[in-house]
This record gives C-alpha cells, structure tokens and sequence, in this order.
C-alpha cells in the first residue's frame, strides 16, 4: 500500500473514531433521541471495503451500526451528525435517526434496525446495476449475529442463482448484542458456509489494514469483472458496548480487544511519513469532529416539520 | 399485597409459571444473555424481565436463540404442538415482521387446522410502544394487526396487576396469546396480590366510572386517559376510563354498557391510524348501539405516518393527555 492511501486512510479513521467520541459524548449531554451503535474496531475494515467501491455507481446497506460505513463512503459527516441528533441539515431531517442512515448519492443505500433487513436490499441494487449495465456492484454489511437470519441466508441463496453482482460483509465481532457468535452460530466457518452456496469467499483480520485493503479489492473486483456474489468475513474487534451507555456485564473478565489503530504509527513510520505527522492528523481529526457535531448540536430541531411534510404528501 | 414494578410484576409471574410447570420453557434472543462468553453474566432480557430464570430453572427452560425470529417463533409453535408451553420472546414487536409467517400461518391456525386436536399453549412476548427515541423500527405498537388474525388472542396490559396475571393466564391458554408490553410502562409501579393470580383474557376493566364520555385506553394510554379524566373534571365532564385490557377477544359488553351510559366514545390507541384497534372498536360500537350514541365516536392515534426519530417529530406523532382532554371535552359537547 502507498504511502498516499494509508495516509488518507488512517486520517479519515481516525475522524471516524472522534466523530464517534463526539457523538458518544453528545449523548451523555442528552443531545442524541435514541441508542447509538458506535462502530469503534471495525473502522479500518470499512475503509478498505470503502476504497475498492466506485463512488456514483455502487451502492452499499448496513446494519444498526453503521456511522463509520457512512463516514467511510464519504456522507458529510455533518449531515450524518445531524441525523444522528435528529437535528434540521440532517440527512433526512431527523426522520431517520441513528439506525437509518440514507444517503444514496454517496453510495450509502441504507442503514437498518432490523438486524439482516439490509442484505436483500443490496441484492435489489445489485439487480438494478446488473440490469442496466451500470457496471456497479452493491455491498451488503452486516453482522455475526445477522449471518443467522433467513433473510442473509435467503440472500446469499438468491445472489448465487441469479449471479448477482454483490459483495456480502459480514463483520465478524463475535457478539450479537450480549451473545457470543461461538454460541449463536452452528457450525465452526461463516466462510464454509457462503462457499456452500457457490459464492467466492474470504476471510480477512480486519485489523490488518494492509491486507484487508488487498482482499477487499481482489473480492470487489471479482464481483464487477464476473458479475457473481461474494462474501467477505472480517474480524473485528467492537471495542465498545452493543450501544453507548451498554453496562457490559456479560463480557466476561478476560481482556478487552486490542485497539487495531495501535498499529497504525507504526505502518506510517515504516513509510517515511513525515515526523509528526501521527500527531499532527489525530489532533486534526479530533478538533473536526468536535466541530462538527458541536455544530450539529446548535441545529435547530425541524423534524416535526418534516413530518408535517411527509403527511401532506401522503394525504393524510 | 406488595408495591412492584411492571417489569417485576412479570418476572415474578415467570418464576411462579416456571416453579408450577415443569413444561414452561422460555425461548429468545438475550433472555439470558451473555450466553458462550467467557465468564459473561447474564443480561436477563434487554428489559430484565426475565432475570433470574436461567440461574434457577437451567438453561435447558431458558433458552437463548440466534436472531432467526423465524427458526424461534416456529420452533417454540411447533413444540407448543408437542407437549411444551413456551414463553417465546420477540424482543421488539417491530421484530414481527421477520417471522409473521410462524405467527399468522403457523401459530394462529394450527388448532383450527387440526379441527382442535391440538392444543397450542403459546404465549408470545413482546414489546411495544413509542416515546424514547427508538424510531421507525424499535417503536411500533401493532396489536390492531395481530388481532386481525382469526386465530390469535392479543393482550396490552397497562397495570403490573394485569401484565402478571396476563401473563399467567396465556400460559394457561389453549391457544397462542400475544402478550404486548409497553416499553414505557416496565418502571410503572402498581399494587399486586402476591400470589399474582390470572387475569382472565377477554375481560376488561372500568379504571375510573362516569357518565358523560366513555374513553376506551390501550397500554401507556390508560395512565394518559386517567390524566385527562381529572383535568375533564374540572370543566365539569366526567369520564369513564374503560382499559381492554384484551384487545381480542374483546369485552364489547362492558363498553357497550358504559356507552349506553354516555352515550360518547373516544378511543386512544398507540396503533393504527387506518384500520386499527379505534377503528374496530369504533365500528363494533356503531353496530351494535348506534341508537345509544348522542354524538359520532371519535379516535386518537397517532397519524398514519411511520415513528419519527426527532424529538419534535415524534411528541407530534405521539398523542397524550391535551389531545384526549380536547377530543373527550368536544365530544362531550357535540
Ligand atoms: C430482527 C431483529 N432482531 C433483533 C434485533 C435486536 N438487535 C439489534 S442489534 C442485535 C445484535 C446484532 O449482532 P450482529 O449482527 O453481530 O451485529 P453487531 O451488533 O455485532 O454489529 C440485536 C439482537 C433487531 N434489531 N432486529
């Protein structure tokens, strides 16, 4: 990987991370209506799957966590802080909230609170780009806990025998809310059991930004050039509760993940970046995502007038 | 008698129902929780209902699912079939929607395609209800819909009392009860007899009596509708607070005696707007007593629009006391 692509990738990870830390913090405030899902551990894996789509022609779902794939695809993160604060400027002006982000013009198709509601979504966008020749592909993310839904396993089904052009990501953090995935999942292989449907599959430690941003090329690229499914795992940590404010007590006393932004200095010095740089972009990241949603947070509250709107249209 | 929560109201029945019958399971997704972590405890449901059950009763009767509402719901149907009563727990109503096809084909026909050969005691729990901020998916209340299922018996209870005694009585049933717990309504203290004895299904209750408007409350509604009562009092209208309690079987004789009284009726409902639980009433009442009513019944729902996420947005869509006092005190005066 260039120095030009881990450079512009550990500067919007670490803007994910704060923008996250923002919003956390303005929840605290009792700025934020509902729970949000922070995505903190599985901002890098986004990355590399954002960095091998097209922008303009493929389209991606996720699931209730889904900020940092928002952020990752480029949504204005002051929309999305806006949304996420059901504040006016907000991607749909507060009618969504946290769990259903909605940005198609940067590629976000939508995000869920149904856990696997998402993936057949993506199937359709596929259909369509399959359809009219756009030469996009669609991205379905969702979780450990979803990959035991009907709707993901219908879907990893139907993507294969109708050829559809869609890459599946399934985040493997080991946990549906309080349940570990060793428990929910039959079976030892999330992988064996998209192979068993016919898809390409891989696995990938998404912590491992150099190789995730490998594979997910080599998969997203597969997917475009053969028109088929397939089916990225990723491991990644969660590193903090199902939602913000999660007490957590059915974690366990062992240790805590290990943060995969530990390694970034390192992989920056090893390419000559300049002295400082680490500091220098996290510092950055930081104060603009505190702008950011310290702006949203003065927004004013118009939701009530959008859906005023939306009832007039419907005729109610 | 003893003071307890809505929430612990239920959770003690669940204890009681578990200790009387060996066939009582418990099935859902994080009821106990923290289920294959390591030294995990456990989480006892997202809304501590069922706290407790796992450690005294073992994890065979309190079983943790995957999320495969489909795979759950129908399993618990078919071991209803065959011998267990299951408590299966669909953590949101808005949930339903994965697995409808267990509950609308499945569960609710079973005994009318067996011609009553089976029995299928299955409760379903969920819940339900707007008001924190949940949004479009995490907010819904739709018992107006699962009571229009010819097969299935649909309860709100709005008092601790009631959700207990609820609770044993779906259990007890023939057939599968949805039991639909408010999510506002789990830290609603109320006085329960100990021994939390059945509320029997298809009865309702007179909260508070009077003669000029009969207001029929759902779930959250009945403490909204109380509210409104005593505000009505001081412009001199008495309401009657009637609460469901079922939603089907319905008890239309105590509404139809309390209308025949004041000849108004409004309904408050949280769920549809079109088509709902306050339609239904509304129609089974002008059927059946048109010539009692002095005045068109009237409805309270909020507006047929998806849950908004705002919070402007959603205390617009989500009616309270003002809109119940301005509906009952209009019809009142019609
Ligand atoms: C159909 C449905 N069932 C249950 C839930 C409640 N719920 C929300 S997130 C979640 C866990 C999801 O786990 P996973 O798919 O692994 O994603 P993660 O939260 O780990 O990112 C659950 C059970 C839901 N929102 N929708």
């Amino acid at each position: 990987m260039s120095a030009e692509t881990l450079t512009w990738l550990a500067e919007k990870a670490w803007f994910i991370r704060a923008f996250e830390g923002a919003i956390a913090r303005a929840a605290d405030a009792g700025e934020v209506p509902g729970l949000v899902h922070l995505s903190n551990g599985a901002e890098l894996l986004e990355l590399a799957v954002a960095h091998a789509l097209k922008p303009g022609l493929d389209q991606v779902t996720g699931s209730h966590r889904s900020h940092g794939i928002a952020l990752s695809l480029g949504v204005d993160p002051y929309g999305l802080a806006c949304e996420i604060l059901g504040r006016e400027g907000g991607l749909s002006s507060g009618l969504g909230g946290t769990q259903h982000l909605i940005a198609p013009e940067s590629g976000l198709l939508g995000s869920n609170g149904i856990v696997g509601g998402q993936v057949p979504l993506a199937l359709g966008a596929a259909l369509s780009a399959k359809t009219l020749g756009t030469g996009g592909i669609a991205v379905a993310y969702f979780g450990d806990g979803a990959a035991n839904q009907g709707a993901v396993l219908e879907s990893l089904n139907l993507a294969s025998a109708l050829k559809l052009p869609v890459l599946f990501v399934c985040e493997n953090n080991g946990l549906g809310q309080s349940t570990a995935s060793s428990y929910a999942a039959g079976g030892v292989s999330l992988l064996g059991r998209a192979r068993s449907f016919g898809l390409a599959a891989d696995h990938v430690d998404g912590t491992d930004v150099v190789e995730a941003i490998k594979v997910a090329d080599r998969l997203a690229s597969w997917v475009r050039s053969a028109g088929s499914p397939a089916f990225l795992e990723a491991s990644v940590p969660r590193l903090s509760g199902h939602y913000h404010g999660d007490a957590e007590t059915y974690r366990g006393n062992g240790a805590g993940p290990t943060d995969p932004f530990d390694r970034l200095p390192k992989l920056l010095a090893d390419r000559d970046v300049p002295e400082g740089l680490v500091a220098e972009m996290k510092a950055r990241a930081e104060a603009e995502a505190e702008r950011v949603v310290a702006k949203a947070t003065q927004a004013a509250d118009v939701s009530d007038k959008a859906l005023q709107r939306y009832l007039k249209e419907a005729g109610a | 008698m003893t003071k307890l929560s809505l929430r612990d109201a239920l959770n003690r029945a669940h204890h009681q129902i578990m200790s009387a019958d060996d066939t009582v399971v418990v099935i859902g997704e994080d009821i106990l929780g923290g289920s294959g972590v390591d030294g995990g405890q456990e989480l006892g449901g997202v809304f501590g209902v069922t706290a407790g059950l796992a450690a005294r009763f073992g994890e065979a009767r309190v079983i943790d699912t995957p999320i495969s509402e489909t795979a759950f719901v129908g399993m618990a149907t078919g071991a209803a079939m065959t011998g267990l009563k299951p408590i299966v727990e669909v953590m949101f109503c808005d949930f339903m929607g994965v697995c409808f096809d267990q509950i609308m084909n499945q569960a609710a026909k079973a005994r009318f395609l067996s011609d009553g050969r089976f029995d299928l005691p299955l409760t379903i729990r969920t819940t339900m209800g707007a008001g924190d901020g949940s949004a479009a998916m995490h907010s819904q209340s739709i018992y107006g819909l699962l009571a229009t299922v010819p097969g299935l018996v649909v309860a709100c209870p709005s008092t601790p009392a009631d959700a207990a005694g609820i609770l044993k009585a779906a259990v007890a049933a023939k057939g599968p009860v949805v039991l639909m717990e408010h999510k506002g309504l789990y830290g609603e203290m109320g006085v329960v007899d100990e021994a939390l004895p059945p509320v029997p299904l298809g009865k309702g209750r007179v909260v508070r009596e009077g003669a000029d408007v009969t207001i029929v409350a759902v779930s959250a509604f009945v403490n909204r509708a109380v509210e409104a009562a005593d505000l009505l009092n001081a412009e001199g209208i008495e309401a009657e607070v009637i609460d469901p309690r079922t939603i089907k079987p319905l008890d239309l004789p105590l509404i139809l005696e309390s209308v025949k009284k004041t000849g108004r009726l409004l309904v408050a409902a949280e769920d549809a707007a079109f088509g709902g639980f306050a339609d239904a009433v509304i129609s089974a009442v002008s059927r059946a007593a048109f010539s009692d009513l002095r005045a068109a019944p009237a409805a309270i729902t909020p507006p047929d629009a998806p849950v908004p996420y705002g919070r402007k947005a959603e205390a617009v869509w989500l009616p309270g006391t003002d809109e119940i006092v301005a509906a009952a005190s209009a019809l009142a005066t019609a």
